[in-house]
C-alpha cells in the first residue's frame, strides 16, 4: 500500500539490545502465569533494555508489578477507547484508496486462506496515517466495501473450513467494529528496538508486525497456551451465535497466522503447543521449545499426611471446576477424612460459573470437606499444605500450579491436556479431561498410600530442577534474545519432548 | 481415530456440526482428550467433503443501558425549573431588570454548553463520573472561573450569571450522579429565603457553594479506578459550542422576556415536560437500531423494512413531544387568564416547543456521529434569530424562537432521517466506532 519508510540506525552491535516486549490483557496490569513469567524474565534478564508495550482495555486499572531501572513501559495500546490518533492524516485521496481498508482486513484475516501480506500491506498503512483509520471505517463506502469483503469470505467453499453461517447485519456490525480496533491497533506507534518480543499470537503481534515490516527488526514470539486453540474452546463454551463464533473464531486464527508467517522464532512453552502450531501451518524450522521454568527450593518439606488435596487456578470452565468438585465427591466415597482447598479467584465475567460450581458443591452435599479459599498471594505456600495437588483443566500449556507442585515435592493428578503429560512424566497420575472416575481413583491411590505419594513427590522436586527449572527457562530466553538480536538464527532448533 | 466415531464423539460434545476442522480437533483434544497432533489429523477427517448449506445466524443482541432513575431525573428537572422560575421576581426586584437580564444573556448560553460539553466527555460515558471524581481540582478551578471571570467582565450582573451557571450545571452532575434529590433540596431551600426578600447574591452564593460541595461529596463515592479516556475533546468542544448555539436561540428573541417575574419561565414548561417526555421515548432507539438488523442476512435483499423500528420511535418521539407541548400550552393558555399575556403567548409558546423539538433531535444527529452537520444547524438557527431581532419586524411575540427553531428543525430532520433509515449502517460506522 506505498513505500516503506528506512530503517532507523540500529543498535545491534552495542552492547545492551533493547527488546520490545508486546502484551495484551496480562503484564504489568494483569495477575496471572504469562505475567509471572513476564517478571521473571525482565527482572532476571537485566543485561537487555526491556520496553513494554500493554495493550490494555480503558479501565484505568494500575499496574500490578513494579518495573524495575532498565524497564519502562513504552506507550500503552488502548482497546475500544475514545482516544483518537492526532497525527497521520491521510489526504483525500489517499483516503478514497483507503476505503477497501476494512474489504482488505476480512477477506485476508477471515478468509480461510486469506493472503497474510495483504493484512500486513493493510496495517502498515495504519501506521502510516493513523488518523485516517477512524474515518476510513466511519464512512459508508468502508462498510459497504466491508460487505463486499465479508460475502467473499462466507462464499469460500473449503473442505476442512466448513461452511460458514450467513452472518445476520449486527454480527457484521460487531465484527466491522473488531476489525476497526484490529486497524487501531495497527496504527499505534512503536519506539526504536533491537528485538520484538510478542507473547501472544493475536492482538499483541499486531504492533511488532507492522514494526518489523517497517524496518526489518527480528521478532520473537512466545506462546504460553496456543492461541486459535483458546479462541476456539472461548467460543465453543461461550454458546454464542453461530455466526459470533465464526467471527471471533476467524479473527483469532486470522491474527495468529499473520504472527506466525512473520516470526522468525516461535518459541513454545511445550511440545504439545508445538504441535498445534505446526497444524495451523507454522514452518516447523522457526520452532523452538522453551520450558517454563520455577525456581526451585533446597530441599521440600515432608507432606503433612493431613489427606488434603490442593487446587490452584483461576474459577474458570478452563479449569473445568464441574470436574474436580464430582473428582472431590468420589473420593470422598473412598477416604472419607479427605479434604478438598481450591485457592483461586472467579474469573471476571465468569462469575455465572463460578455460582454454577457453589450449585455443584451443594448438591453434591461437599460441604466443609471441599472449600473455595479464594485468592492466594502465597501459591507455593497453599501447595506445601497438601497432600496431592490436582488439576483438572481442559487447556493448559505448562502451568505454573504444576511446576509450583513440583517445586514443593508434591505429586500432582492431572488432565493430561497440553504440556502436562510431559512435565508430570513419573511424578504423578494423569488421566482424559473430564474423566473424574478416573481422576479420583488417582486420588485415592495416593492419599491413601502417603509414601508412594512423597516419592512422586519428590522426583517431581528433582525433575524441576533437572528440566525446569527458572535458571534453565531464563537462560534459554538470553541466549535465543541474544541471537537474535545479532541477527543470527537461533541454535538448536528442534522439537523433542522432555526427557 | 476413525472418522465416524470422531464424528460422533465432537457432534456429541457440542451438539451440533463443528463449525471447521480447528474446532474438532480442540473438542477432540479437551474433551475427549486426544494428544493435539491426532486430534488434528482425526478433526481434518472427519469434515464432510461436500459442504454443507449455508445456514443463517442470528446474533445476541446487546443488552441496553440501565434506564434506572430516569423519571427521577425528570422530575428532579422539572422541579428545578419551575423553583427557578420563582427567582426571577424576587432577583428582578433586588438587583434591577437590566442586571437579571444581561445575567440571564449570559447563564442560559454557558450553562447549556458546560451540560453538552460535560456530557459528551464524561457523563454519557460509563465511568465518566469517576474520571470526573479525578478531577476534583479541575472542577473546583472551573467552578471559580465560571464566577469570576463574568464577575470581572460585567459586575453584578456577571456574578449573578456565574453563580446560576454553577448551580445548574453542578445540578447536572448530581442527577446525574442519582443524587437528583439533593439538588432538589439545595434548590427548593434557595427559595425560601429568596422568596422572603433576603439579598438575593448571597443566597445564591450559598446555593451554587452548596452545590459545589454535594458535588464534591457525590463524586467522592465514584471514586475508583478511572480509565483514562473517556470522551472525545473534539467532540465535547463541538457539543458545547451546540449548546451554546441552543443557549443564544433561548435568549436572543427580544419579544420574550425573562425579567417580568416568574411568568416568562413558566411558559417553558410545556415545551420542557414535552421535551422530556419525547426524549425518554428516543430512549427505545437503543434497543431497536440493532434490533432492526438483527436476523437480516448480509448476503442478498436486506434493505425492506430495516427502517421501520427506528423511524417509528423518531416519530414517536415527536409526536410525543408536539402532543404533549401542544395541550400542555392550550391548557396553559386557557386554565391560567390570571398570568398575563407574556406567559400565555401562542408565539412564545410556539416558539418553546419548536426549540425543545429542535433540541431533541440536534441531540440525536450528534450522539449518532453528525456533529458537524448539528453544529452548523444550530448556527444556521441562531444567525436566523439574530436577522429576526436585527430586522426589528416582529409580526407576532416569540418570532425569532420560531423562526430559529423552525431552521433548526428543517435542517437537523432529513439527516436523521437519513442515518435512521439505514440502521445497520449508522451502527457499524457511527455508534459502535467511537
Amino acid at each position: 500500500m506505498g513505500p516503506l519508510p528506512p530503517d532507523p540506525p540500529t543498535r545491534l552491535a552495542l552492547a545492551r539490545p533493547r527488546v520490545l516486549l508486546t502484551t495484551e490483557g496480562t503484564y504489568p496490569y494483569v495477575m496471572g502465569g504469562v505475567s509471572s513469567w513476564c517478571n521473571v524474565l525482565v527482572n532476571s534478564l537485566t543485561e537487555f533494555d526491556w520496553q513494554v508495550l500493554p495493550i490494555v482495555p480503558p479501565d484505568g486499572r494500575k499496574r500490578m508489578f513494579e518495573l524495575p531501572d532498565h524497564v519502562s513501559e513504552v506507550g500503552r495500546i488502548e482497546v475500544w477507547s475514545e482516544t483518537l490518533p492526532q497525527r497521520g492524516r491521510p489526504r483525500p485521496l489517499q483516503r478514497r484508496a483507503a476505503s477497501r481498508l476494512p474489504a482488505v482486513l476480512v477477506r485476508n484475516l477471515l478468509g480461510w486462506e486469506g493472503d497474510a501480506d495483504a493484512v500486513v500491506d493493510a496495517w502498515v498503512w495504519c501506521r502510516r496515517f493513523p488518523a485516517g483509520v477512524r474515518s476510513v471505517f466511519r464512512s459508508a463506502r468502508g462498510w459497504s466495501a466491508f460487505l463486499g469483503g465479508l460475502q467473499d469470505v462466507l462464499d469460500e467453499r473449503v473442505p476442512e473450513a466448513g461452511t460458514p453461517p450467513v452472518l445476520d447485519l449486527v454480527e457484521a456490525a460487531k465484527l466491522y467494529q473488531t476489525l476497526y480496533w484490529v486497524a487501531r491497533t495497527a496504527a499505534a506507534p512503536t519506539p526504536a528496538t533491537d528485538v520484538l518480543h510478542v507473547t501472544a499470537a493475536g492482538w499483541s503481534a499486531i504492533p511488532a508486525v507492522v514494526h518489523k515490516t517497517l524496518h526489518g527488526t527480528p521478532l520473537v514470539l512466545t506462546e504460553h497456551g496456543v492461541y486459535v486453540r483458546e479462541a476456539y474452546l472461548a467460543a465453543v463454551r461461550n454458546g454464542d451465535s453461530p455466526g459470533s463464533r465464526f467471527a471471533a473464531t476467524r479473527v483469532a486464527r486470522g491474527l495468529a497466522r499473520v504472527a506466525y508467517a512473520n516470526a522468525d522464532v516461535v518459541s513454545p512453552v511445550t511440545d504439545a503447543n508445538a504441535y498445534w502450531e505446526m497444524g495451523l501451518g507454522i514452518d516447523p524450522s522457526k520452532i523452538h521449545v522453551l520450558y517454563n521454568g520455577l525456581r526451585q527450593t533446597s530441599t521440600p518439606t515432608p507432606p503433612p499426611r493431613a489427606r488434603t488435596v490442593v487446587s490452584v487456578g483461576r474459577i474458570d470452565p478452563l479449569k473445568d471446576v464441574h470436574t474436580m468438585l464430582r473428582v472431590a465427591a468420589e473420593t470422598l466415597r473412598y477416604v472419607p477424612g479427605a479434604r478438598f482447598l481450591h485457592y483461586g479467584p472467579v474469573t471476571k465475567s465468569e462469575e455465572a460459573y463460578g455460582r454454577s460450581c457453589t450449585a455443584l458443591h451443594e448438591r453434591l452435599g461437599l460441604g466443609e470437606h471441599f472449600r473455595f479459599m479464594g485468592p492466594t498471594d502465597d501459591p507455593n505456600g497453599a501447595v506445601r499444605d497438601a497432600d496431592v495437588v490436582l488439576m483438572t483443566s481442559i487447556s493448559e500449556g505448562l502451568p505454573m500450579s504444576i511446576l509450583e507442585a513440583m517445586g514443593e515435592g508434591r505429586p500432582v493428578v492431572s488432565t493430561g491436556v497440553g504440556g502436562v503429560p510431559d512435565v508430570v512424566r513419573g511424578c504423578g497420575a494423569v488421566a482424559a479431561p473430564g474423566d473424574d472416575h478416573a481422576l479420583a481413583m488417582a486420588v485415592v491411590t495416593l492419599l491413601r498410600n502417603p509414601d508412594l505419594a512423597w516419592r512422586l513427590g519428590q522426583r517431581g522436586h528433582a525433575r524441576l530442577g533437572r528440566i525446569f527449572s527458572e535458571a534453565a527457562c531464563v537462560d534459554g530466553y538470553r541466549d535465543l534474545l541474544q541471537t537474535v538480536a545479532r541477527g543470527a538464527a537461533p541454535q538448536d532448533v528442534s522439537i523433542g519432548l522432555a526427557a | 481415530m476413525d472418522p465416524a466415531r470422531a464424528r460422533l464423539l465432537v457432534e456429541a460434545r457440542l451438539g451440533r456440526r463443528p463449525q471447521d476442522m480447528l474446532e474438532a480437533a480442540v473438542v477432540l483434544e479437551a474433551w475427549v482428550g486426544v494428544p493435539a497432533q491426532r486430534a488434528l489429523a482425526a478433526a481434518k477427517a472427519l469434515m464432510p467433503a461436500t459442504p454443507a448449506e449455508a445456514r443463517p445466524s442470528v446474533g445476541r443482541l446487546p443488552r441496553p443501558s440501565s434506564q434506572k432513575g430516569v423519571l427521577l431525573e425528570g422530575a428532579a428537572f422539572v422541579i428545578s425549573v419551575i423553583a427557578i422560575a420563582l427567582w426571577a421576581a424576587p432577583l428582578v426586584s433586588s438587583l434591577g431588570a437590566t442586571v437579571v437580564r444581561h445575567g440571564l444573556m449570559v447563564t442560559l448560553p454557558l450553562t447549556i454548553a458546560l451540560q453538552w460539553g460535560l456530557r459528551r466527555r464524561w457523563l454519557d460515558h460509563p465511568h465518566g463520573l469517576a474520571q470526573l471524581a479525578d478531577r476534583a481540582l479541575l472542577l473546583l478551578a472551573g467552578a471559580c472561573a465560571t464566577v469570576g471571570l463574568p464577575t470581572l467582565v460585567l459586575g453584578p450582573s456577571g456574578m449573578l450569571a456565574g453563580l446560576l451557571t454553577v448551580t445548574l450545571t453542578g445540578g447536572t452532575i448530581l442527577i446525574r450522579k442519582r443524587w437528583a434529590l439533593v439538588y432538589v433540596a439545595i434548590i427548593l431551600v434557595a427559595t425560601v429565603p429568596l422568596m422572603a426578600g433576603l439579598s438575593p447574591l448571597p443566597v445564591l452564593a450559598a446555593a451554587a457553594g452548596a452545590t459545589a460541595l454535594a458535588v464534591a461529596l457525590a463524586l467522592r463515592t465514584s471514586a475508583m479506578p478511572a480509565p483514562s479516556s473517556t470522551g472525545q475533546w473534539e467532540r465535547a468542544v463541538a457539543a458545547g459550542i451546540i449548546g451554546i448555539g441552543l443557549g443564544l436561540m433561548l435568549v436572543l428573541d427580544r419579544t420574550v422576556s425573562w425579567t417580568e417575574g416568574t411568568v416568562p419561565a413558566l411558559a417553558l414548561l410545556p415545551a420542557t415536560f414535552a421535551s422530556f417526555w419525547g426524549g425518554y421515548h428516543l430512549r427505545h432507539l437503543e434497543r431497536e437500531m440493532p434490533r432492526a438488523g438483527s436476523g437480516i442476512p448480509v448476503i442478498g435483499e436486506r434493505t425492506r423494512g430495516l427502517a421501520r423500528p427506528p423511524l417509528g420511535v423518531l416519530f414517536g418521539a415527536l409526536g410525543r413531544l408536539m402532543v404533549l407541548a401542544g395541550v400542555l400550552s392550550v391548557g396553559l393558555m386557557v386554565l391560567t387568564p390570571w398570568l398575563g399575556s407574556s406567559a400565555r403567548d401562542a408565539g412564545v409558546l410556539l416558539g418553546f416547543a419548536l426549540l425543545a423539538l429542535a433540541t431533541m433531535l440536534v441531540s440525536l444527529l450528534e450522539s449518532m456521529g453528525g456533529g458537524a452537520w448539528a453544529l452548523f444547524a444550530v448556527m444556521c438557527a441562531a444567525a436566523a434569530e439574530v436577522a429576526v431581532r436585527v430586522d426589528g419586524a416582529d409580526p407576532f411575540s416569540g418570532t425569532g424562537l420560531v423562526v430559529g427553531g423552525a431552521v433548526a428543525v428543517v435542517l437537523v430532520l432529513p439527516p436523521v432521517v437519513v442515518l435512521l433509515s439505514r440502521p445497520a449502517s449508522t451502527l457499524a460506522t457511527a455508534l459502535w466506532i467511537p
